[in-house]
């Protein structure tokens, strides 16, 4: 990033964290006011619903104007359009680079529609050169392909601060992993190694917001592929190995133990961590991979019915959470060691709009129009809401 | 811990501009001294709803006949009254304005006694079979039901699940639509009506409850899912009649979008403007151009669309 666009990064933080705490009304207008007067904005932003539909349209045009190029010259040579993919990839990322820099954008939907369509240009014709020109054979081409659009990811996120490229980053680095020798020693290796150092890195003062953001975004993918080279079920698959032609599960390694005991510990461990030392990502990521825990023991385990075993545990759910809440609002000030149920300063109306937009898509199965029809015999309709169904 | 927002709150604090209670409370949580896990035992809530009534679904499926149909039903109806007296007992005074919600979980057990309301309905129906071949009347009751529940305890959430109960009555399911919609026989045609029929109704609700200021915080609500059915219906009708079809969505989504951005309401206005888009864009692809000119087509008018939109935002607030 460049430091004006880092400086712009580090004042949005202070005005959004403002912005939350008027929401909150912890201060008055008046006050929100004098902020941003402190803090002022030298950014072109645009607004949630004007950002979206400038990154749909302007994806919409580059790509409709790559094809109006290919279909009018029709080249037929596929170093050609390997090559030519690659500069019109490259002369996006400069585009990218000129609206961040001297067009002084951010959030503005075409800056980020431009970044991402570059860069996959950039990959996919890098990745035709290596197959059908270079002809590396898949093995090679595969891992050259992942390591240098990695590399051009990760330049990327480093370049305009983007998290969403910071992650494919991550995700090309560990399938770069996937292709090499022992690829589970390898991602295991990877993750405890760069979990402290991305941890250290996302917390430190010097590094502008946009960039913690992409670190933990990274960090979160680190933890995720831990837990997949120890979860069993991933295990018994041979899920990573499939990454390499060849690949077999580990049903009779001595090892398998190790698998168990990772997929029980892991989640509680992260969980813990994260509640103790009060960070959101190991919190939400421990509570995610305990549900996925759980999913695996009921899979292996079949201790009673699905149904017990489903309305037990969304009963506990319900449970816990509200003896959770009554825990925590029983503490002095309603927090217990730095945990409060409260909302603070987060936005209630969007939890509330992402809850009934779930609600509306998760909502009851239409009837059958023909309602000669009585498919709500046993094993036909069903009944639900909210995300939750019922089969009768 | 946030670098940035802890250095301002102290020179915020410095030139008088926070209190000294603002400032230690910004800072603690700037510093990560206090973090609110609000938002994760909602969703532990929610997640809990959605799992115990997929057991509950099974439970009614798979002991049909070991559990018999009065000990369902009757259990059914048991724990649904349990929440609704839970609910009674906690409940806030009627009022027509936005009330606070008196218990975190209070929306979320009045969603899960009308989901249990409805199951043991269903259940009620497909066992004893009281409405004959007015069955789908239950989905009816059902939404009717959950609209009271909304209003009388101002629940948003059950509100939804009140609308998207009622589209399903009419065969409508507001966002996985049916396969059916969108093919070109009858019963599509059929759907499409009911649909449009829906979102129309909808859209009025939307309108009567912001006139009548009743509840007029639910109007967002009604007015997404009414705009949602309408352009689906007229989009799912593109590859049928595309000149009706495609003429109806332009002149719907144009009319939603210039509405929406009258009154900066930014989702509404997506919503439309990319209606719109689709409705022309199928018009001009039906004249089957060959792919250069399509591709031509698709470029140059979505930059136009582009520079619109950037020229519309610049004329409006800023930030």
């Amino acid at each position: 990033m460049t430091p004006a666009a880092a400086e712009a990064d580090r004042r949005h933080e202070v005005r959004e964290a403002a912005r939350g705490w008027r929401r909150a009304s912890a201060i008055d207008d008046a006050t929100l006011a004098a902020i941003v007067r402190v803090y002022p904005d030298d950014r072109v932003r645009l607004g949630p619903g004007f950002r979206s539909l400038a990154f749909i349209f302007t994806g919409l045009a580059l790509n409709a104007f790559f094809f109006f190029v290919m279909a009018v010259f029709r080249p037929r040579d596929e170093a050609l359009i390997g090559a030519l993919a690659i500069a019109f990839g490259l002369f996006l990322c400069v585009l990218t680079d000129v609206q961040v820099g001297a067009f002084k954008r951010a959030e503005g939907g075409t800056e980020s529609a431009t970044a991402l369509v570059g860069l996959a240009y950039v990959t996919g014709g890098i990745a035709l050169l290596l197959f059908e020109v270079a002809r590396l054979g898949e093995r090679a081409a595969l891992s050259w392909t992942f390591a240098l659009a990695g590399a051009a990811l990760a330049t990327a996120a480093w370049r305009w601060g983007m998290p969403a490229v910071a992650a494919l980053a991550g995700v090309c680095f560990f399938l770069l992993l996937g292709q090499g020798p022992l690829p589970r020693l390898l991602w295991i290796v990877a993750a405890l190694v760069s979990i402290p150092a991305l941890l250290a890195a996302s917390e430190h003062p010097r590094v502008p917001p946009s960039h913690r953001r992409s670190l933990l975004v990274t960090l979160g993918l680190a933890l995720a592929a831990l837990y997949v080279c120890f979860h069993l079920g991933s295990w018994d698959a041979g899920l990573v190995e499939s990454m390499r032609r060849g690949g077999h599960g580990l049903h009779e390694s001595a090892w398998r133990p190790a698998a168990i005991l990772g997929t029980a510990l892991i989640p509680p461990v992260v969980a813990a961590f994260g509640a103790l030392t009060r960070r959101r990502l190991f919190l939400d990521l421990g509570l995610a991979l305990g549900v996925a825990s759980l999913v695996t023991l009921r899979f292996y385990v079949h201790v009673a019915p699905l149904w017990v075993v489903m309305t037990l545990s969304g009963g506990a759910a319900i449970a816990a959470a509200l003896a959770l809440r009554r825990f925590l609002a029983s503490g002095a000030g309603g927090e217990q060691r730095g945990l409060t149920a409260d909302p603070l300063f987060e936005d209630p109306a969007r939890h509330r709009s992402l809850e009934v937009a779930a609600v509306l898509v998760a909502g009851p199965a239409a009837r059958a129009p023909a309602t000669a029809d009585r498919s709500l015999e046993p094993g036909g309709g069903r009944f639900g809401g909210g995300g939750a169904s019922g089969e009768y | 811990m946030n670098a940035e927002v802890a250095a301002a709150v102290a020179r915020l604090h410095r030139d008088r501009v926070l209190s000294a209670d603002q400032a230690a409370l910004f800072s603690r949580v700037a510093r990560r001294e206090l973090l609110s896990v609000s938002a994760e035992l909602r969703i532990l809530l929610y997640g809990g709803i959605v799992v115990g009534m997929a057991g509950v679904g099974l439970l009614v499926q798979q002991n049909f006949e070991r559990v018999g149909p009065l000990a369902v039903a009757g259990a059914l109806a048991v724990a649904a009254a349990g929440c609704l007296l839970w609910v009674h007992r906690h409940g806030s005074p009627f009022r027509w304005r936005e009330s606070p919600s008196p218990h975190f979980a209070f929306e979320y057990l009045l969603l899960l006694a009308v989901l249990l309301v409805g199951a043991d309905l269903a259940y009620v129906e497909a066992k004893f079979t009281p409405l004959g071949g007015a069955w789908p009347w239950h989905l009816f009751l059902v939404s009717m039901l959950a609209a009271v529940l909304a209003v009388r305890y101002d629940s948003a959430i059950v509100f939804s699940l009140a609308l998207s109960t009622f589209a399903a009555w009419r065969g409508v399911s507001v966002v996985v639509l049916e396969k059916s919609f969108w093919s070109g026989g009858d019963a599509a045609s059929s759907l499409r009506v009911n649909a449009i029929g829906c979102g129309a109704a909808f859209l009025l609700l939307a309108a009567m409850l912001v006139r009548l200021d009743r509840k007029a915080h639910f109007e967002p609500v009604a007015i997404h899912a009414g705009w949602i059915l309408v352009l689906g219906a007229l989009a799912s009708g593109l590859g049928h009649e595309p000149v009706l079809f495609g003429v109806l969505l332009l002149a719907a989504g144009g009319g939603v979008a210039a509405f929406a951005l009258g009154r900066a309401r930014f989702s509404l206005f997506t919503l439309g403007v990319l209606g719109a888009y689709a409705a022309l864009s199928a018009l001009f692809l039906r004249a089957r151009p060959p792919f250069e000119i399509a591709s031509l087509w698709f470029a140059v008018t979505s930059l136009a669309v582009l520079g619109a939109l950037l020229v519309v935002h610049r004329r409006l607030k800023p930030e």
